[in-house]
């Protein structure tokens, strides 16, 4: 500590070790909140229709369109040491031999849910409003402006999740091209709690400490009979999230 | 011109004395360990993790602020150096003996 380099090196050191330890306290200090997460995901509806993996191609696959509704509560999933909530469900299906093969899955519906803390970003998701909701009325001073949305309903905190038959964003098919009457299939709503500092957590369905494992958040479902052109064009489209229409088939 | 670069050689190392090194060490641990404690506490009780960053990184520059810069409180003991062995006056008031002979 004899001359002013020294002492800053001694100083950045020790800053180095503190900043370590209070980053690996508050990665623990999530094990403290409780978590109570419940949802309750049910199929709305499920249509399967040939298409095209993307426009320029000639093969034609089964491509399946599921619209769901979801209700989640996982507001206790957002600590004080929580980034963003990544919400996604998948459809998944046994495999044609289930004692080798694992089950299919398939991602249909996914979103980023940011805690109130968090940066705006441009692929942040903006929750639906409700067609019953009272709009929010215009102020004179934002005029121009365009209206910013929250990742959640009007008048909720982050974690709340309101949809009622909502469109997929992804339209799914399986490898051999062929998806249609398959039986035995699942939605499932699968999460990862991205942190501040610390380990990422996916989804738990068992209790560990004071974490609750998730209520429901699962729906049985089964693929139906291919459909032809009576379906509408309109009945296939898919959600399109800030990141644009990623995934979805011409 | 050498007095100059004395002095600039002075400024640049900020050297202290052997008390101030155990203060600014004591100093060092002391603040950082503060803050952090601090600054983990201050976030958890408001649950905003903002709260914790920018408090841990307040101390941290506080600390830099209080540590690095050769301060006068750093300098309150100095050390009091035999003379120069060499040069003008060294080998002043000494008795130096060798086989019984006095030399200087």
């Amino acid at each position: 500590m004899h001359n002013t380099l020294t002492r800053v090196q001694n100083v950045f050191g020790f800053f180095t070790s503190v900043a370590f330890a209070v980053a690996a306290a508050i990665a623990m200090s999530v094990l403290l909140s409780p978590q109570t997460p419940s949802a309750s995901l049910e199929l709305r509806n499920v249509q399967v229709v040939k298409g095209r993996p993307h426009y320029y191609s000639t093969k034609r696959e089964e491509y399946a369109h599921v619209k769901f509704d979801l209700d989640a509560d996982l507001t206790s999933l957002f600590s004080w040491n929580t980034k963003q909530l990544f919400l996604y469900i998948t459809a998944s299906y046994p495999s044609s031999d289930p004692t080798i093969i694992p089950p299919s899955e398939a991602v249909i519906w996914d979103a980023i849910i940011p805690s109130d803390y968090a940066p705006l970003h441009p692929n942040t998701y903006i929750h639906p409003t409700s067609k019953t909701a009272p709009k929010p009325k215009k102020s004179a001073k934002g005029k121009g402006k365009k209206e910013v949305g929250k990742p959640y309903p009007a008048g909720a905190s982050p974690g709340i999740v309101r949809l009622d038959n909502q469109k997929p964003k992804y339209q799914i098919t399986d490898v051999s091209g062929k998806i249609a009457e398959r039986e035995n299939a699942t939605l499932t709503l699968h999460w990862n709690v991205q942190p501040w500092v610390g380990a990422l957590v996916w989804t738990n369905t068992k209790t560990v400490g004071r974490w609750q494992g998730l209520q429901g958040g699962e729906a049985k479902f089964a693929f139906p009979p291919l459909k032809g052109t009576e379906v509408k064009k309109d009945d296939l489209k898919t959600e399109t999230g800030g990141e644009r229409n990623r995934g979805s088939p011409a | 011109m050498d007095q100059l670069l004395e002095q600039a050689r002075t400024v640049y190392e900020g050297e202290i004395d052997f008390e101030g090194q155990r203060l600014a060490e004591l100093l060092t641990y002391a603040l950082l360990s503060i803050s952090g404690v601090v600054a983990f506490l201050a976030g958890f009780v408001t649950q905003d993790i903002y709260q914790t960053l920018y408090i841990g990184l307040g101390g941290t520059a506080l600390t830099f602020l209080a540590v690095v810069p050769p301060w006068p409180f750093f300098n309150q003991h100095p050390q009091p150096w035999l003379r120069a062995k060499t040069g003008p006056g060294a080998l002043q008031g000494f008795n130096i003996e060798v086989d019984g002979q006095k030399v200087s």
